[in-house]
């Protein structure tokens, strides 16, 4: 009995790190703006906000560690922080949790089912907007998204996932052309 | 002994995997602290996030109940209760529900799966999750949040189940508490 349960949860251990390769990052630019023209970000004004999941809401341990994580990727891509008031963007992140059903060809009648099991996980999601500080216009957004299924309850996997996520998402910001940053 | 520990565990595994009859607890913490400068604690007013459901939060045998098993854990902990002179921790707790769903699949209860594919449908349930919050009173920063999960089914209206939830949320939760360096 007990190896089969040993096995069991390495079964879903090994479930649980192949759903989180299968993230989704995307972004969007303001059309006509050059993101490249900014130097300088602050903070934006700080907002409670539900995240849907109650272990993250109000949670410093994750929200402090999304902060650092875009700020040590905006400063490696050459911005730079700025006192409130003196930048020339604002920073602001979201983050939210849902639960989302994979059919996994389940939902297609006259497919043999084998190896198609549906499942249940939650879906985590880290926006990150970039606003213009003079003209309160977002010229930047970017995201990802993926399953977060047992990420929360270990402290430090869930760091882990913030770090990479934030790293995905700020990647995807237009580079500076002709500079090394 | 540890031979009867690891069968529970192996026990406990086997239950987390059967479904959302279980109790799902884990906690973040401030690493590195050294909770034996720490010797008083109140409890202090909780925040506007996670948000609470009334059908626990307002349940005076939810509340005094929870807040006695708490008590009995600090105590367990070392900790003084403390309401004349300025605490070292305050103390506040969020209960919440929020609506899941699962796949209840007929290959898993049954152990096979028919010719034509196995059956699969959702199953929508209650989820609760307490949240107790420990916070430096002097610095009003979050040193450790501990919470638990379980289906509320059976435990709404009947005193003798949530107690028995409530001692053994708060009693796991503890568990996890950081012990002095």
């Amino acid at each position: 009995m007990r190896p089969l349960v040993r096995l069991s949860v390495a079964a879903l251990a090994a479930l649980a790190l192949t759903g989180c390769a299968t993230t989704n990052v995307r972004s969007f630019v303001e059309r006509g703006v050059d993101v490249q023209q900014y130097r300088t970000y602050s903070w934006g004004p700080a907002r409670e906000q539900a995240t849907g999941d109650p272990r993250l809401d109000n949670n410093r341990f994750f929200q402090e560690r999304i902060e650092a994580a875009i700020e040590r990727n905006l400063n490696a891509r050459g911005f730079e922080k700025a006192r409130a008031g003196e930048s020339d963007l604002l920073i602001r992140y979201y983050a939210s949790v849902e639960q989302q059903v994979n059919a996994n060809g389940a939902d297609q009648p006259y497919t043999s089912c084998e190896g198609c099991q549906p499942y249940v996980f939650d879906a985590g999601t880290i926006v990150i907007d970039l606003i213009d500080a003079r003209t309160r216009r977002m010229v930047w957004r970017g995201w990802d998204e993926g399953s977060i299924d047992g990420v929360v309850d270990n402290q430090a996997w869930m760091e882990k996932r913030v770090d990479e996520s934030v790293a995905r998402i700020v990647e995807r910001l237009p580079r500076r052309a002709g500079r090394v940053s | 002994m540890p031979r009867l520990m690891t069968l529970t565990i192996a026990a406990i595994g086997t239950l987390a995997i059967a479904g959302c009859a279980t109790m799902n607890v884990s906690s973040h913490v401030e690493r590195g602290l050294d909770v034996s400068r720490y010797h008083t604690y109140d409890w202090g007013p909780a925040d506007a996030l996670p948000a609470g459901d009334p059908r626990l939060e307002q349940d005076p045998f939810f509340q005094d109940h929870l807040r006695g098993a708490v008590e009995k854990a600090m105590a367990g902990r070392g900790f003084e209760w403390s309401t004349v002179n300025a605490p070292d921790l305050l103390v506040h707790y969020h209960a919440n529900i929020t609506e899941r769903i699962d796949v209840d699949r007929l290959d898993v209860q049954r152990g096979y799966c028919g010719g034509n594919g196995c059956d699969v449908s959702t199953v929508q349930y209650e989820a609760g999750t307490l949240v107790i919050d420990v916070i430096d009173a002097r610095t009003n920063r979050l040193i450790w949040r501990g919470w638990a999960q379980s289906a509320v089914q059976g435990m709404l209206g009947n005193q003798d189940t949530m107690a028995r939830q409530i001692n053994e949320a708060v009693a796991r939760m503890f568990g996890e508490f950081p012990k002095p360096l």
